[in-house]
């Protein structure tokens, strides 16, 4: 603000009588600029992203042996891959995760930024704090939790007095332990995003609402969570679509063993371990699908006031 | 506020809480507290606090202990403690990773800022036509599933020669954070008064002079902050970089793919020492970057999703 200041001072701006023709090429020139910036960006997400896209649909659409193109195949991946159980076992898996630790983390970093937007002692050090989890990289996450919750050194059996119970190590408590460390790493995250929302709300609503009488969870129910909208629709549509694309955590902490095999992980598989890029290609194809559409559906929601809004505030 | 309460004590927290939220600048609720309320609510953020941190702590207590002490005690408080274990991660080649991942991360931060920028300030400033729809599809590539690239890339990558070098990971990590990069950007680029460019323009100033000299220095706050963002996503990513360069630290294996791989050096037990040291060095450094650069990284995180 005070650069902003200054620098109108410095630059005494002329009374603003630009002529007619003088406006028109300049804004040529600026139109032409305009172009010039944003192609070389447009241009490189579409060669790294959207062709790869389409070109992944051409490879699902032919057979192969290992690496060995054997021609044209029709939509025989596709069978082969919505027919194999491992598909829809995978499938359950990532939404299982998704729908867990999404909730989780809502309720959980909704609980965290309505206390750190009402404490007043050590709030600076609990927001730096809060910044933790989100450096840390997954997979040390993963190493760490995998470490905490295994037999051995047994660090949460000992705390809580569980003996050798094998979390890691059967279903159901595996993707239970998958899901806690998501939740570790990314509640603090949407804590963050939803303190910036809560930090939006003027004051005087509560006030008025305070003087009407409204208990506390009146306030919160009828106040809070319509003005908070915005910012939790938002913080849905960026965990949901990255929770579905979950495969750091899984494949560091249990391999996808004991159902815990992501699709992101089964997509990996037949890569590099057991290349068939037909296959691969036909469900990541399907992959991407799912989780574009599930994310179109959010946005859809959210309405163009997402787009416009991230665009211009002007 | 508005109704005294009778007790002494009560005036005087409630002044103290005052003036707390005077300092911070709290908008928050305007309530009458009590000091067991200021001091229980402060003793909330400490649930907070030991969420994030507790962890950690643990991290470099196992990380410290020697020998097969790591592996058989549960206790994190017994000894006996040395840096053994991180004597074991530097004598496999873990600088060499290291060096990747800084190279490959400080690479893709660098083009993600310069081609994101010049993409930000024509969305946020310049007259384009179809700006919503050219919003829309950055927005669409946000949410493309990074799997979905695995196969084609990796096709792409043997045949062009891309596996197993820095090219192969920071092209496709530039190309799917550009779509942060440039709505972090836009919405900083789209606060800094009109009126600048304006004065400079009608000064004589070309759009393109007006873009570095005024703009640019102006947002250099956002900026920053999206380059502290991009890099620790670049840093972070696991999937492509497992795919495209799972071996040879000295070639192109990145920090996370190492830590990962750790797990297959013994058969039956992952050795615990070495990745929680390896897990340490990394951390540490990027814990003091988080933590120095607090309001620029939330202000940059928000700023792509929260309107102002």
């Amino acid at each position: 603000m005070t650069a902003t200041t200054t620098a109108e001072e410095q630059q005494p701006a002329p009374g603003g009588s630009d002529k007619p023709a003088k406006a028109r090429r300049r804004e040529m020139t600026e139109t032409t600029l305009g172009r010039v910036f944003v192609s070389p960006a447009i241009l490189l997400m579409a060669l790294v992203a959207l062709f790869p896209v389409i070109y992944a649909f051409v490879i699902s659409l032919q057979a192969y042996t290992g690496r060995l193109n054997e021609g044209f195949a029709g939509v025989d991946n596709y069978v082969t891959a919505l027919t194999n159980e491992r598909f829809w076992t995978s499938l359950q898996f990532t939404l299982i995760f998704t729908v867990a630790s999404v909730a989780a983390e809502f309720i959980i970093g909704l609980g965290f930024a309505l206390l750190m937007n009402q404490a007043f002692r050590g709030r600076g050090l609990t927001r730096a704090a809060i910044l933790v989890p989100w450096v840390i990289p997954t997979v040390i996450a993963a190493q760490m939790w995998f470490f905490m919750f295994n037999v051995t050194p047994g660090f949460i059996n000992s705390l809580f007095g569980l003996g050798d119970f094998n979390w890691l190590g059967q279903s159901g408590w595996a993707a239970f332990t998958i899901i806690f460390a998501d939740v570790w790493k990314t509640a603090p995250f949407v804590a963050l995003l939803l303190l910036a929302g809560l930090q939006t709300i003027p004051g005087d609503v509560y006030e008025g609402a305070r003087v009407d009488g409204a208990k506390m969870f009146q306030r919160f129910w009828y106040i809070t969570m319509p003005l908070l909208k915005p910012a939790i629709l938002v913080a849905l549509l960026f965990r949901t679509v990255e929770a579905l694309r979950v495969y750091d955590l899984p494949q560091v902490m249990t391999g996808g063993a004991f159902d815990t095999e992501s699709l992101s992980i089964l997509v990996q598989q037949y890569v590099v371990r057991t290349p068939d890029p037909g296959l691969g290609s036909a469900l990541s194809t399907i992959t991407f699908a799912l989780i574009l559409g599930i994310g179109l559906i959010f946005v859809n929601l959210l309405g163009k006031d997402l787009v416009i809004g991230e665009g211009e505030s002007k | 506020m508005s109704t005294p309460t009778p007790t002494a004590a009560h005036q005087r927290s409630e002044g103290k809480a005052n003036k707390s939220r005077k300092k911070k600048g709290d908008q928050g609720v305007v309530e009458q507290k009590s000091a067991a309320q200021v001091w229980g609510k402060s003793a909330m953020l400490g649930i907070i606090l030991l969420w994030c941190l507790f962890p950690f702590f643990w991290l470099i207590m196992t990380s410290l202990k020697k020998g097969n002490n790591a592996l058989n005690s549960p206790n994190i408080f017994e000894g006996p403690f040395g840096l053994q274990n991180y004597e074991a991660v530097f004598a496999q080649d873990f600088h060499l990773n290291l060096r990747n991942s800084l190279a490959i991360a400080g690479i893709t931060t660098i083009l993600c800022i310069v081609v994101g920028s010049f993409a930000a300030y024509a969305l946020a400033r310049l007259p384009l036509k179809r700006k919503i729809l050219l919003l829309g599809g950055v927005l669409a590539v946000s949410l493309f599933p990074p799997v979905a690239l695995v196969p084609p890339l990796y096709e792409l990558w043997r045949t062009l020669g891309l596996l197993n070098t820095w090219e192969g990971l920071y092209i496709p990590y530039t190309s799917f954070t550009l779509p942060l990069t440039i709505f972090i950007l836009t919405t900083f680029f789209a606060s800094i008064p009109k009126d600048l460019e304006e004065a400079a323009r009608v000064d004589g100033a070309s759009p393109f002079k007006a873009f570095y000299k005024i703009i640019l220095p102006l947002a250099a706050p956002g900026v920053f902050a999206a380059a502290i963002i991009i890099f620790v996503s670049a840093w972070n990513e696991f999937l492509l970089a497992s795919t495209f360069a799972p071996r040879n630290p000295e070639i192109a294996q990145t920090v996370p793919v190492a830590i990962a791989a750790f797990t297959g050096a013994v058969q039956f037990q992952r050795p615990v020492g070495t990745i929680t040291a390896a897990c340490v060095v990394v951390t540490i450094p990027m814990i003091i970057v988080a933590l120095l650069f607090q309001k620029r990284i939330v202000s940059g995180l928000t700023a792509g999703s929260v309107k102002g």
